[in-house]
């Protein structure tokens, strides 16, 4: 059975007072361990339809099916633990807390989980190391450059070994090396940890660069 | 909340004309049904008809009417009542009309019609009956609970009909204040937890049923009980039964105050029972951990820094130019410090000098920790001014108190009429009561006296010296120089001429008239009498001089005609109380010579002084039990000076509620403050909620913000506000004593006061901060989330 399905959807969104249906009784499965990568022009609604996929969004029509489960049909607080535990997003911007350190706010997830700070920590530290930015954990995002913090938001993403990482073009802002070196730390999250991925770009190589592709447009999801 | 929600659609222009047509039938009925003027007066001045209770009311006061006199109904035309009635239900209906579903688009079905809704859109309701009897059955369960609780407490089981008091059987009979503390904190509770189980069953605020269930079922009961102050039907109906919450109420002066803060108090209970409830289960399930929300708060605002809180504390404690200017100097020799190191640092190393320089920029202050720094100093002065001046106030109170108790007895037994010739019997009896610890017999009386320069108005006092000193302090404020003993023994009395008389040849050589020597004066033994300090001043008179007492009562029968009643005293002390009405208007003298001089068998009453005064109106009460009721009666003395301790307590309580406003506009700076946290934070909510925080998580977070600046305010309020008390106390701020006869500003710190100014300053912000917090978590995650 596929690890996320989505049923019927149906989204809009309102532009200078007109709708915009930017996904129209859009259907599609997701199989656990792939890595997805999702292109379209820019407002064909890549990231709504992320967002969906998210749980960040409610569809106005439709089901999101994990693990055959109906995500919507919980109620609020059911639907947070279920982003705080399956879900790692990494988004174009890096997002991170300004005031907290990195190694805080990598370890944010589990501590919203209100596990214990020194485990949680001494992970969190790992896998800063793992991205590469072990000397740079007691940093504030604002101390940070633009390919660490994202490297930090990818490790925040991660840190409770999420089934699912949905990636909003997380090197849209970077320079190319810098994205490449995001991107290969993507597959890798994918290849090594077995986590599914989907990812939302522009990048066209970046997207051959990955198993499988989907293309929005027009309301519609298609494999390209 | 979510917009999809705002189904409910109120239609104003239907609302306002129902109200009118209601207001029109309340007011028909009302006509309609009661003659009596008291509604007309009442109805209008308490606003009743605007939340539709008019006609209710009414309708109690013509069921009242009905009791008294069956013409009620009669006088009444049916045709206007009906016709009231119709109108009156019109108007609600108009109402009801008005608040409707929205109507279903007009538009054609969508494509996705077809698919399954968003199922918590198809769950949701608008309005929950079961939410609406949680809140109103939950404040109406309240103020039962708090009148039952407060009656059974203090007098035992109210007996069914206003026949004879029988409370001796069963029942606690607690002091008034404890029970009524005892009731009120559980009616609190009651409120909150119905607050809580409502919010958190019906999973939201439902801001519509909580103002139905406080409107219709939370205020007949304050409406009531005012009203009964003022109708006399009513006070005979329930007045009996409810008097000892009429007494608790009266002790702050005016009872309908009491009631309505009272009733404030408890829908303020509800209140934050639900809110409590909301955030506790809100989002799905009850969750009352706040480890996280308060890691992520205190990042967000961080209150507890000790430059932040000793700045304020400064500014509380010295005003706001010292420290500002203190402040400025710091901060000027500091930039420049680092500014001469940057400097040297620059031609050295260029790189290490510009982060430096970065640093001392990032030092400087946000807006927000501005705004924060501001709220915190609002609430503390807030707190402050109401500590300082309720100790203050409390001081005066404590002082007028201790200067009436010290002359007057805490209680009086009597009879109705006529004086008390049996009252050594009474005395043992009276003994056996628990809770008096000293008793003395008392004549009192109206009278002249004069000396040879002046006359004036007293208060004569018949006492008995052995046993005065263990009910009031008289003993104990005799000056120097006089003797209360004296009383009963006149012959050691001195003259004040006999010191003149010292040396007797200016006696011999002073009676120039008859030329010999006058008597080598032994002066006539005068009975005692014992005067105030003011008094003694006004008639020029010390200790050993002689005055006249004149009663116009007892006359007896001279030459020409009835004479007033005169005898001659000799002033055996002088006292000081400290009370100028009483040290210019009591005398005292000896019961005895009381009870000759007014022609009394026995004494007007017993003097009591009771363990615990607070206790004095039960000890009171129960003297005249074992008295055997009628004709005796007991009065304490909150009863004898219930002017002078109401008028001081409306006046404190009214002061509190003045002052509470300057922490009502703290609040205001707090909602403002958490305001602007909320639209700066905006993003980093959004990033909250994608990691996984529910909506009650983000609530629990700017509710902790705004409470940290309450605490910060509300402690350093409570800080600076003793340490004025204790200034006040200790260095003292002198007063004229001939105006205030007392010679330094007075201070009394009450602990339960103090903690209750603090503790509603931290309640106000509190409910400051819950709309901004709801305003928070209802940021949509894809909001915040939208690319720059």
């Amino acid at each position: 059975m596929a690890l996320l399905s989505i049923r019927n959807v149906f989204k809009s969104y309102f532009l200078h007072g007109k709708r915009i249906d930017v996904l129209r009784d859009v259907s599609l499965d997701i199989n656990a361990g792939e890595l997805v990568s999702l292109i379209g022009a820019s407002g064909a609604g890549k990231s709504t339809f992320l967002h969906v996929l998210g749980t960040l969004d409610a569809p106005a029509a439709g089901e999101v099916l994990f693990d055959g489960r109906s995500v919507f049909s919980m109620n609020d607080a059911e639907i947070a633990e279920f982003r705080n535990r399956t879900i790692g997003f990494v988004f174009q911007s890096h997002y991170l807390l300004p005031e907290f350190t990195a190694l805080e706010n990598v370890a944010m997830p589990a501590l919203i989980q209100r596990r214990d700070r020194a485990p949680s920590y001494a992970y969190a530290r790992e896998l800063l190391e793992r991205v590469g930015l072990g000397s740079r954990v007691d940093h504030r995002p604002g101390e940070l450059s633009g390919g660490e913090a994202q490297r930090v938001a990818l490790a925040r993403a991660l840190v409770l070994k999420p089934a699912v990482l949905l990636a909003d073009e997380p090197t849209g802002n970077l320079d190319p090396t810098t994205g490449e070196g995001i991107h290969q730390l993507l597959r890798d999250v994918n290849r090594d940890l077995g986590i599914t991925a989907v990812v939302v770009t522009h990048n066209e190589t970046l997207a051959r660069s990955m198993p499988r592709r989907l293309r929005l447009a027009g309301g519609q999801v298609s494999e390209a | 909340m979510h917009p999809a929600e705002r189904q409910t659609d109120y239609r104003w222009p239907l609302l306002w004309a129902g109200a009118l047509v209601a207001l029109v039938g309340a007011i028909l009925l009302g006509v309609a049904i009661s003659e009596s003027e008291a509604w007309a007066e009442v109805a209008g001045a308490l606003g009743l008809s605007f939340v539709g209770w008019g006609g209710l009311v009414q309708s109690f006061d013509a069921g009242a009417l009905a009791l008294g006199a069956q013409t009620a109904s009669a006088v009444a035309g049916p045709k206007a009542l009906i016709g009231g009635t119709l109108v009156w239900l019109a108007g609600w209906g108009l109402i009801a009309a008005g608040i409707r579903r929205a109507p279903a688009s007009g538009e054609g079905p969508s494509p996705a019609a077809g698919a399954p809704l968003y199922p918590r859109l198809a769950r949701y309701r608008d309005f929950y009956w079961s939410t609406l009897g949680a809140y109103g059955g939950g404040i109406l369960l309240a103020e039962l609970a708090l009148l039952l609780l407060q009656t059974v407490l203090s007098s035992g089981v109210p007996s069914d009909l206003g026949g004879a008091a029988r409370e001796s059987s069963g029942g606690l009979s607690l002091p008034p204040t404890i029970a009524f503390a005892i009731a009120f904190i559980i009616s609190m509770g009651v409120a909150f937890a119905s607050g809580f189980v409502g919010a958190s069953r019906a999973q939201r605020l439902s801001f519509p049923e909580a103002t139905i269930g406080v409107f219709y079922l939370g205020l007949p009961v304050p409406i009531l009980l005012s009203l009964m102050e003022r109708v006399p039907s009513l006070q005979l109906a329930l007045g009996y039964r409810l008097r000892e919450v009429t007494y608790v109420a009266g002790l702050i002066g005016r009872p309908e105050l009491a009631y309505w803060l009272v009733f404030a108090a408890l829908v303020l209970a509800l209140v934050l029972g639900i809110n409590t409830g909301f955030i506790a289960a809100g989002s799905g399930r009850v969750d009352l951990r706040l480890g996280f929300e308060l890691f992520v708060a205190r990042r967000h605002v961080a209150v507890f820094r000790p430059s932040l809180l000793l700045g304020a504390l400064a500014v509380l404690m010295f005003g706001i130019i010292p420290p500002l200017i203190v402040y400025f100097i710091i901060r000027g020799a500091e930039a420049a410090v680092e500014r001469t190191r940057v400097k040297s640092l620059g031609l050295a190393d260029p790189l290490a000098a510009a982060s430096a320089q970065h640093r001392m920029k990032l030092h400087e202050q946000s807006p927000t920790m501005m705004m924060t720094a501001l709220s915190v100093g609002g609430v503390g002065v807030g707190v402050m001014a109401l500590i300082i001046v309720l100790s203050v106030m409390s001081g005066f109170e404590a002082d007028l108190q201790q200067k009436i108790l010290g002359t007057n007895a805490h209680a009086v037994v009597s009879r109705y009429a006529g004086d008390l010739p049996d009252y050594d019997k009474v005395m043992t009896q009276v003994k056996r009561v628990p809770g008096v610890v000293g008793q003395t017999p008392f004549i009192i009386n109206q009278v002249m006296i004069a000396s040879e320069g002046n006359v004036d108005g007293v208060i004569i006092k018949g006492i008995d010296p052995k046993t005065v000193g263990s009910v009031t302090d008289l003993p104990q404020n005799i000056l120097p120089g006089g003797d209360l003993g004296h009383l009963e023994q006149p012959a050691k009395i001195l003259p004040s001429s006999a010191v003149e008389d010292g040396d007797k040849k200016d006696a011999e050589e002073e009676d120039p008239i008859i030329g010999k020597p006058s008597k080598p004066a032994k002066p006539t033994v005068l009975p005692g009498i014992i005067i105030g300090r003011e008094l003694a001043a006004s008639l020029r008179v010390v200790v050993g001089d002689r005055v006249n007492v004149v009663s116009p009562l007892g006359t007896e029968l001279g030459p020409s005609g009835p004479i007033p009643k005169s005898r001659a005293f000799r002033v055996a002390g002088v006292f000081y109380s400290g009370m100028y009405e009483y040290d210019s208007k009591f005398v005292y003298i000896l019961l005895k010579e009381a009870q000759d001089f007014f022609a009394v068998k026995g004494a007007t009453g017993i003097e009591l002084k009771v363990a615990d005064i607070d206790d004095a109106r039960r000890i009171a009460n129960q003297v005249v039990r074992v008295l055997g009721g009628y004709p005796y009666r007991a009065r304490d003395w909150g009863e004898m000076n219930k002017n002078l301790f109401s008028a001081l307590r409306l006046e404190k309580l009214v002061m509190g509620i003045i002052l509470s406003i300057i922490i009502i506009v703290a609040a205001g700076l707090i909602v403002a403050t958490v305001i602007m946290l909320v639209l700066e934070k905006r993003k980093e909510i959004s990033v909250l909620k994608a990691l996984g925080v529910p909506d009650g998580g983000i609530v629990k977070i700017f509710l902790a913000e705004g409470l940290q600046i309450g605490v910060a305010g509300g402690v350093l309020g409570l800080f600076s506000g003793l340490a004025w008390c204790l200034f006040i106390e200790k260095v003292g701020i002198k007063l004229d004593p001939e105006v205030y006869y007392i010679p330094a500003l007075p201070v009394r710190i009450e602990p339960v006061q103090t903690a209750l100014a603090v503790v509603i300053a931290v309640l106000v912000t509190y409910l400051a901060s819950i709309y901004p917090a709801l305003k928070a978590s209802s940021v949509e995650p894809v909001e915040g989330l939208k690319a720059e």
